[in-house]
This record gives C-alpha cells, sequence and structure tokens, in this order.
C-alpha cells in the first residue's frame, strides 16, 4: 500500500491543490464554529435582538441549577441512543450484507432493494413511521392486534417510542452501512475461510477468527460516521415522529424531559424552537461537540488497537 | 419603420419604468387550500394596486414565521406583513421589529371587531396587529356512540363530573373498546380551562397589566385541571397519541369513531361534522365542559394576526395594512370562515352569515359561536402575555404528561411552576 | 490474493445444498420486506385520498394522478425539485473537484505538519449544521463589507459578532459555497489513492508528466468508483438538506424539495395526507435514479483496505 511518499516534489502546487478545500473550510465551518463557541458565553435572544456578555453562566446553568436535571438526563438519553444505534446498527447491517454477499440467483436485486432507503430524507421517514406505528389506527398495530393480540403504544410508551426512534434510526441507516459492509466482505479472499475450514472450525469460529477481523478497519469506520450520525443528523427524525417526547417515566427518575430528546434536539429547540435563546443553544452546541470529540478520542485510543489492517 | 420602431421601446420603457413594482413580502404559515385562497386575495389586490406586489411565501408553522421574520429583519430586510400565532404576541412587542397597525397613518377603524378577539390583540391600550383567523376549543360529540351509552346527545356534559358520569355510562353500557375522550395534549386546552374558572395564567392581570413575572401553575384552578385529566386517565376514559400537541393524532381517534367525545379548536368543525356523517354517526359540538362550580367565564382567542414590519418604509406598512384589511374584509372573511371554520372576525360579516340563515344551517357552528360572544372581558378571558410563551407551554404539556405517566399532580405542577417562573426571568432578564 | 481463486480446496460455496439456498432466499426476502416495506406503504397512500391515509387501510385507491399533478403544480413540487437539482448537481461536482485535488495533494506531495493538515480537514466532520447554523446565516446574508479597511477590521477581529458577510441570502450561491468542501471527500479520494501502487506515479514522473497531468489522465480514470460512490453520498446529502435552505432561502422561487415537502404537512389540520405521500414519492425519485445509473461504482467504490 502507498503510505503516501511524496512523488512530486512542489509546494507551490500542493497548497494550490489544497486551497480551495481549506478556504471553504475555514470560512464556511470554522468560522461559524467558532463564532457559535463565543456565543456561548453570551446571554443572546434571537427574536428580541439582544446579546450580553455572561461568561460562562450558560454552562452553569447547564449544569447546576433547576435545569441541570433535565440536560443530565438528555445527555444520558444521547449517550444511550447513539450507542444503541451504532451497536445494534452495525450488527444488523452486518447480518444483511453478509445475506446479500451470498451468491445466489437475483442477488443484484437484492443488494438493491437493501440499500436505497438510506436515500429517503429523515422528515418523510418519520412521517411514514408516524402513520404505520399510530397506537390507535397504524398499520403495525392493526396486523400485531390480529396476529398476537397485542397493539403496543408506541409513541405513548416513552421507552417503546424511544426503542422506536432507535429503530427509524438504525433503518434509515441501514442501505449506507451494507454497502460499505458488502464492498469490505467483496474484498475478503475465500481461501482463508475456506483454510480455516480444512482446520475444522465451524462456521462461527471462521466468522470470528477470519471475517471479523478482516472487516475491523471498515467497522472502524462505520462506527465513527454512525456515531457522527446518532448524535448529529437523527434531528428530523425526532422532530417528526416524537417532537422530542413523550417524557420518561417518573419510577426511573427519567421525567426531567422528553425520553427522545437528544442534545441535538434539545439545542435547536434552545435556539429556533421559538425561545430564541441563541447563547444557551450556543453552550449547548459547545457541549455536544466536546463530548463527541471525547468519544472519537476513545475510539481511536481503544478501537485502532483492534484494527488489523493487510489481508492479502 | 425605425421611428415607429424607436417610439414602441421608448414607451415600452416609460411602461415598465411607471410600472416599477415595490414587493411585499408576506410570510404565513398555511399551505394547500389556505395558501390558495391567501394567493387568490394577494392577486385581487395587486391587480388594483399596481404600485406593489404583494409575495406571498408560506413557512413549515408559526414558529418558522416569527424565526424568518427576525432574521430577515437581521439581514436588514424584514418581511413587510407576517402572520404571528397569538402567544408571540408578546414577544413580537419586545423585539421592536413590528409598529402597532393602531399607530401607522392613516384609517384603521376598530369598531367592526368582535370585542374578545379585539381584546386579546389590543397591548396596553394599543391594537398592535390585525387579526385574521381566529378560533376557539369546543367540544365534539359523537351521537350515536351517546345513544349506544344511554345518554342524549342534546344533553352534553357540561361540567367536569359530567364526563366522568358519562364515561361511566359508556362503560357500564358495554363498551369497553373505544375511549371516552380524547384531546391533544396541548396547552391551549389548558388555557381555556383556566380562563372558564376567570383565573389568570400569569401574575400582573395576565401579563396586560404589567411584565408577567410568575407563572400561576398551583393555584386552585390550575389543579383542578390536571386533577381532571388525571382523573380520566385513571379510570381509561381518557386516550391521545403519546405525541405532545398532536392535532392530527387525536382529531384522527375521533373520526375513525373512535372515542365518544373530543375536544378540538372551531377550524376543525367543517371536516369533523363531514367525518361524522360520512361515517353516519354524526358529530355535534357543545361548549367545553368546565371544573365544577366555575363561573364560566369565556374562552381564549386562539389562532394568529398580521403584524406589519418596523423596518420598510411608511407607503409600505400602509399598502401593507391596506392588503391586511383588505383580505379581512366583511365579505372576506365570510368566505374564509367558510372555507375553513375560522370565525369571521368582524360583526358585520357574523350578521350577514346570520341573515343567510348559515347558523340555521350549521348548528355546529353556532355553538361555537355563542360560547365566544358568550364570553366576559376579563383579564383571565383576554388571554395571557408572556414571553417565553412557548417554552412555558412544553413545560405545561410535559408535566400534564407526567402526571398521565404516574406522577402526583402536586409534585408535577410545583416542579412546573419552578421551571416556569426560571424561564420568565431568564426572558425578562434580557431587558435588564 | 483476490486473484488466485483457482484453489486446491474444493470451493464449499458452489455445492451449497439446495435447503440452505432457500433459506438464504427466505431471509433475504425477509429483510427485503422489513426495509423497503415503508416506501411501498408510501406509495400505496399516494394513491389515497386523505381519508384513506388517515385510517389503516392499505387498499390502493384511485387518486395518484390528482395527488401528483396537485404536488407538482399548487404546491409548487416542480420548482423545488428544479432548485434542488440545480444545487445538487453543482455541489456534487465542486465537491468532487475539490476533495480529488485535496486528496491528491495529501498523497503525493511534500506537505509540512501533513497529519495536521490532514486533521484539520477530517475535524470538520464534527460540525454539524446545527451547531454552526447562527454564525453560518450571518455571515452568508449580511452585507458586504463597504470598505477595504472594514473588511481587514473585520478579519482582525474573528471574534466579534459577525459584522459583514456575502449578502447570498436568497440565492443559490448559498447553499452551493459553503459545502463545496467535503472532508469525507477527501479521506475516500486519499484513502483510494493510496491504495494505487506507487510504481504507476514513479512510472509518470519519469515520462515527464506533470502532477496535473498524471491526476486528469491516471488517476482521475483509475478512480471511476470513488468518483461515483461520493457522487451518489454528495447527491443524497444535498437533496435531503433541511436546516440550511430553511433559514437562509426567503421565497419560493429558490426553495428546495425537501423545505417545499415539509410545507404540505400544513399548520391548521387540514393537511392532505394523500399529497404528502404524494410529493414524498416524487421527491425520492432523483435521488434513486442518480443512485441506479451510479450503482455499479457505489458497489464498488468504498473499498477501504486492499485495491480490486
Amino acid at each position: 500500500m502507498n503510505e503516501g511518499t511524496p512523488v512530486f516534489k512542489s509546494w507551490s502546487t500542493a497548497w494550490l491543490l489544497l486551497l480551495p478545500t481549506v478556504v471553504i473550510l475555514v470560512i464556511f465551518l470554522y468560522y461559524p464554529a467558532l463564532q457559535s463557541f463565543v456565543l456561548s458565553t453570551y446571554r443572546s435572544n434571537l427574536i428580541l435582538g439582544t446579546r450580553r456578555f455572561i461568561g460562562l453562566d450558560n454552562f452553569r446553568q447547564l449544569f447546576t441549577g433547576i435545569l441541570a436535571p433535565m440536560y443530565r438526563q438528555v445527555v444520558l438519553q444521547s449517550i444511550v441512543f447513539s450507542a444503541s444505534v451504532v451497536i445494534l446498527g452495525l450488527i444488523v447491517s452486518l447480518a444483511f450484507a453478509m445475506l446479500a454477499n451470498q451468491k445466489v440467483t437475483g442477488s443484484r436485486v437484492y443488494r438493491l432493494l437493501l440499500i436505497w432507503p438510506f436515500a429517503l430524507s429523515p422528515a418523510i421517514a418519520g412521517t411514514i413511521f408516524s402513520f404505520l406505528f399510530n397506537p390507535q389506527v397504524g398499520e403495525v398495530n392493526q396486523v400485531l392486534s390480529r396476529v398476537l393480540g397485542i397493539a403496543p403504544r408506541w409513541l405513548d410508551n416513552p421507552l417503546l417510542a424511544f426503542g422506536l426512534v432507535v429503530g427509524a434510526a438504525i433503518w434509515k441507516e441501514l442501505g449506507y452501512n451494507v454497502v460499505f459492509y458488502l464492498a469490505a466482505l467483496q474484498n475478503i479472499p475465500g481461501e482463508l475461510s475456506e483454510a480455516a475450514a480444512i482446520d475444522g472450525a465451524n462456521a462461527w469460529q471462521r466468522f470470528r477468527a477470519v471475517t471479523l477481523p478482516l472487516l475491523s478497519p471498515m467497522t472502524f469506520f462505520l462506527v465513527f460516521t454512525n456515531l457522527a450520525y446518532a448524535f448529529f443528523e437523527v434531528f428530523g427524525l425526532i422532530d417528526i415522529l416524537t417532537k422530542g417526547g413523550p417524557v420518561g417515566p417518573s419510577a426511573l427518575h427519567l421525567d426531567n424531559a422528553g425520553l427522545t430528546t437528544t442534545m441535538i434536539y434539545r439545542l435547536y429547540q434552545d435556539g429556533f424552537g421559538g425561545n430564541g435563546s441563541l447563547g444557551f443553544a450556543g453552550a449547548q452546541g459547545v457541549i455536544l461537540l466536546l463530548l463527541v470529540g471525547l468519544i472519537t478520542v476513545l475510539q481511536f485510543r481503544y478501537g485502532g488497537r483492534n484494527v488489523h489492517y493487510g489481508g492479502g | 419603420m425605425k421611428r415607429t420602431v424607436i417610439l414602441f421601446s421608448l414607451l415600452a420603457m416609460l411602461g415598465s419604468m411607471a410600472l416599477a413594482q415595490t414587493k411585499i413580502d408576506f410570510f404565513e404559515a398555511f399551505s394547500t387550500q389556505r395558501l390558495q385562497w391567501i394567493q387568490d386575495r394577494a392577486a385581487e389586490w395587486n391587480k388594483q394596486n399596481p404600485n406593489y406586489e404583494i409575495v406571498v411565501t408560506p413557512k413549515a408553522s408559526y414558529r418558522e414565521v416569527l424565526n424568518a421574520a427576525v432574521l430577515g429583519a437581521r439581514q436588514g430586510n424584514p418581511p413587510a406583513l407576517v402572520q404571528l400565532f397569538e402567544v408571540g404576541s408578546q414577544q413580537a412587542k419586545d423585539s421592536g421589529l413590528f409598529i402597532p397597525v393602531g399607530k401607522i397613518p392613516g384609517n384603521f377603524d376598530t369598531s367592526d371587531y368582535i370585542k374578545p378577539v379585539l381584546d386579546y390583540y389590543t397591548i396596553d391600550g394599543t391594537v398592535n396587529s390585525i387579526p385574521f383567523n381566529s378560533s376557539n376549543a369546543v367540544m365534539f360529540v359523537n351521537d350515536a356512540m351517546m345513544k349506544k351509552a344511554g345518554l342524549d346527545p342534546a344533553n352534553p356534559p357540561k361540567t367536569y363530573s359530567d364526563v366522568v358520569n358519562d364515561c361511566a355510562a359508556l362503560r357500564a353500557a358495554g363498551d369497553t373498546q373505544d375511549s371516552c375522550m380524547t384531546f391533544p395534549l396541548h396547552s391551549w386546552f389548558f388555557e381555556q380551562w383556566m380562563a372558564e374558572q376567570n383565573a389568570p395564567l400569569v401574575n400582573n392581570d395576565n401579563g396586560r397589566g404589567g411584565r408577567a413575572t410568575k407563572v400561576l401553575l398551583t393555584s386552585q384552578p390550575a389543579l383542578n385541571i390536571v386533577n381532571w385529566i388525571k382523573e380520566l386517565n385513571d379510570k381509561g376514559y381518557y386516550t391521545y397519541t403519546g405525541k405532545l400537541e398532536n392535532w392530527n393524532g387525536s382529531e384522527a381517534i375521533f373520526t375513525e369513531g373512535k372515542a365518544m367525545f373530543h375536544i378540538d379548536s372551531t377550524s376543525e368543525v367543517n371536516a369533523i361534522t363531514k367525518a361524522g356523517k360520512d361515517g353516519g354517526w354524526g358529530a355535534t359540538t357543545a361548549e367545553l365542559p368546565i371544573a365544577d362550580n366555575a363561573p364560566r367565564e369565556g374562552v381564549v382567542i386562539g389562532g394568529a394576526s398580521l403584524w406589519i414590519a418596523k423596518g420598510v418604509p411608511q407607503d409600505v406598512q400602509q399598502a401593507a395594512r391596506d392588503f391586511a384589511l383588505y383580505m379581512t374584509n366583511t365579505q372576506n372573511m365570510i368566505s374564509w370562515h367558510k372555507l375553513t371554520g375560522y370565525f369571521p372576525v368582524r360583526i358585520s360579516s357574523v350578521n350577514q352569515l346570520d341573515k343567510e340563515g348559515w347558523f340555521r344551517d350549521n348548528p355546529n357552528y353556532a355553538v361555537a359561536f355563542q360560547q365566544l360572544l358568550n364570553t366576559k372581558s376579563s383579564p383571565a378571558t383576554a388571554g395571557a402575555l408572556m414571553g417565553p410563551f412557548p417554552q412555558v407551554r412544553t413545560i405545561i404539556e410535559e408535566a400534564i404528561q407526567k402526571v398521565l405517566n404516574g406522577a402526583s399532580v402536586d409534585s408535577a405542577m410545583g416542579q412546573a411552576e419552578k421551571l416556569a417562573d426560571q424561564a420568565l426571568q431568564q426572558y425578562n432578564s434580557n431587558f435588564q | 490474493m483476490a486473484a488466485r481463486t483457482a484453489s486446491a480446496v474444493a470451493p464449499v460455496r458452489s455445492q451449497r445444498r439446495p435447503r440452505t439456498r432457500w433459506l438464504i432466499h427466505i431471509l433475504l426476502i425477509l429483510s427485503c420486506l422489513i426495509v423497503t416495506g415503508p416506501i411501498l406503504f408510501a406509495i400505496i397512500k399516494a394513491t389515497q385520498t386523505t381519508a384513506q391515509v388517515l385510517s389503516p387501510s392499505m387498499i390502493p385507491g384511485t387518486e395518484l394522478w390528482h395527488n401528483i399533478k396537485t404536488a407538482w403544480q399548487s404546491a409548487d413540487l416542480g420548482i423545488y425539485m428544479r432548485n434542488s437539482l440545480i444545487i445538487a448537481f453543482a455541489v456534487t461536482l465542486g465537491k468532487t473537484v475539490l476533495s480529488l485535488m485535496a486528496g491528491m495533494a495529501l498523497v503525493y506531495f511534500r506537505i509540512p505538519f501533513k497529519p495536521i493538515v490532514f486533521g484539520f480537514i477530517l475535524l470538520t466532520l464534527m460540525m454539524p449544521t446545527q451547531v454552526l447554523i447562527v454564525g453560518l446565516f450571518d455571515l452568508v446574508s449580511k452585507q458586504a463589507p463597504p470598505t477595504w479597511v472594514a473588511l481587514l477590521s473585520w478579519i482582525t477581529n474573528p471574534l466579534a459578532p459577525t459584522p459583514y458577510g456575502f449578502n447570498w441570502s436568497n440565492s443559490y450561491w448559498a447553499i452551493i459555497v459553503p459545502f463545496l468542501a467535503s472532508a469525507t471527500g477527501v479521506f475516500l479520494f486519499r484513502q483510494h489513492f493510496m491504495s494505487i501502487p506507487l510504481s504507476l506515479a514513479d512510472a509518470a514522473k519519469i515520462d515527464g508528466a506533470g502532477p496535473m497531468r498524471f491526476l486528469l489522465s491516471i488517476l482521475v480514470p483509475m478512480s471511476t468508483n470513488t468518483i461515483g460512490a461520493l457522487a451518489v453520498i454528495q447527491f443524497v446529502y444535498v437533496w435531503n438538506q433541511y436546516l440550511w435552505p430553511l433559514v437562509i432561502i426567503r421565497r419560493t422561487d429558490r426553495q428546495v424539495v425537501q423545505v417545499g415537502l415539509n410545507l404540505i404537512i400544513s399548520t391548521g389540520q387540514d393537511t392532505e395526507w394523500g399529497l404528502v405521500m404524494a410529493g414524498a414519492i416524487l421527491a425520492l425519485i432523483p435521488p434513486l435514479i442518480v443512485f441506479m445509473l451510479l450503482q455499479e461504482q457505489f458497489m464498488r467504490g468504498f473499498a477501504l483496505s486492499a485495491e480490486k
């Protein structure tokens, strides 16, 4: 593998090639991010147009004071939510990918059908799911009540609603994950598996000893992208499906916020949901970025050790 | 030949200069049919006023309209005419971005407006915005189901206890599948029930005598409301979809014939009456059931009104107001009412409809109207004014949801009051 | 490597017993149903009237043509889709070009602090629009600095609230330019270039080819899979954008498809749900077409380790 040994010596060409990307990123991503960081130390109201420096007061409010239990719950929920989406999502995607990798007739069609939902927008996915899972008149409950005699309160019950949002988020990202895993699976040479089979390993042992390690670079990459997806991009889905609710069960001390309110949702609610508390939302943004950054660093440290490159 | 061409092009140029139109942006929250109606009115007005062009832009929700208007002002280009929801009134006034319509030079006659509606949008004696789409809460009844429960649809429940008794009758008659009562878990209904008990939602004369500093969520009237909802829920009479503010969900439950009573907005009278007819069970309307021993003070206006921006030239302000008044004139309000079910906010419109026999032919509307016209004028029924109203609504809704999930009413409402007071304090601190 | 398929051991797979083959087919069909179920649902609902959509009925109705026509004309979906198409093509093209260039620079040139530069680019993957939105809005929509002095004072004072901007409100520029750079694209191209044998680059250099010729006549033809795969992802990303266009586009004539689609879900309770479903299906077609056209590239373009 080409480890990037420089072939061309011209520095000016190198910078010229990098310049457009770097310029755009600095102007349109880093600068607004900087502004957002600065804004987090202000009390700024979008609708009133006010702006006053208050130092770390926004952060203080999030961690102590009357809103702290709510925020603690939101952070906890976000972590649990993202972990579920990543872990369950990758397991399911790998299973689908392995199925789709089998050499059977029509595999091309199967692959196409398994992958395309990722083209759906989160809002539309949310709308469709909210119809399907409506506790009274949704199709899923119609079928379940006829077959199993139960009609779970999907959107009523906080725990079920949480599960539903996790499921919808996984469903939407399936196509993306399956494609990547499929590509990785097709890159695994068949002989390794067969050699293990000759040595007497059964299917599960072959999977653990051969397939999984060879998939690890792809898994590593997908964990990263799915984490970003779960923390940042599920906003539209939540907004349509549950609007961040319902409030969690008091018995579990989860009643300080809606159970499906993740950090990005709370952030948007505070900023653009009618209150216009931009500084407060900005502070939440800072914390969100720090949290995801921390998780990523941990992932690189710990996960990097378990990634096996090579395979041929 | 050449001279004709030059002359012609000169004339064309002059003509287009004379028609140099000022575009007036109108941000509003409706789409599909209602948007089409508004666009038709805009087209009519544009033809009569060739120097201006009203450009109607739909936004996804009332919150989006406010955000878009504020963002537009932030970049120096505010939309001249904006449709803002009623609970955004304090924010709109505080933002300094809008000019009270009463203060724009020119003729603005308010005598034709229905008093409760005008009261809502009058702050400190000045009329801030032009009422447009106004509605109340009203109860819908499934006639067939009531009869099956051994009850008389012409005698709907009037108080909380009546509702509980009627629900018990439904169960006693053998119906254990359907719900008795459904309504969206929306703070709007809470506010209506506060007004009916003549109880203000916030202090300082419901925010109208001075800036509100406390939200009165642990007052006895407030607790009455939540206790009743809890009772309905505990006895299995109440249902909703689990999502806050889910109008469609609860309406669907009723129009599918799965609930006996339904509380909704008067703007849904058309749709629900039709569903009742199509379903064969018949839907009639009734006054809101209220707390036992409550004085039935009246209901609070819901909906939206039209605000005019300060940051545009005076002639544009006047043109915007002129269009707003045209869109809400007597005839147009009648056509709007017939299309959507929102109240025709002008007394002249109501009188004309009455003369046409409209209320006789549509008794469901008559009930809703009576409820509005019987409203007594007081700070409680004028509607609460506070800055963080949207946030406080969510706090109230989540508190009720907590109660539905098993928390005690006192602890949930107590916590809600603390959170709401804090939100008020945060908002007010922007003015120090 | 994978080329050595003719191994000594009898390949187990092609002699799969019929029972296992049937099991795989059944599992695949089930998986496809779970995955595509919701869309089939939407397609059927798009043919119904509003009342039918709200009921649990799954019987196809007769309203499909009416719903599609209304969505296209009255709900302006045609205008929104046109805008989205223009923007999606522009952004996809831009991202591909910029990422190709950056990826090449990172792999074939010597750059000081290369890991830091690469990290700097990758870090932007963790900057979601929701967090950036206020700063980005001010930056894109405010008036341009009137003098050079103003511009200078702005640049030297990055922590002050954004005083000036690009004045691109309600224009295509506002949605295109901020998204022309792509960390994902840079990452994927870099990954791909690193898997190309060094010998090719050396040979080109010996032949006297400059970096641009190398890029255009050798790298690009070898990267069609990655380019195609990236194009699909970027197109879908731009097509599904909601929050940024919502905030920066004022009027209908420049609005994009997701915002427009959301408008059909009305504020009042008179939403015509059949229309919403029809609109959703319509809005799904362009990304699907792009996906089907580039399917081969998409499937092959994501090998992260050893090359094909």
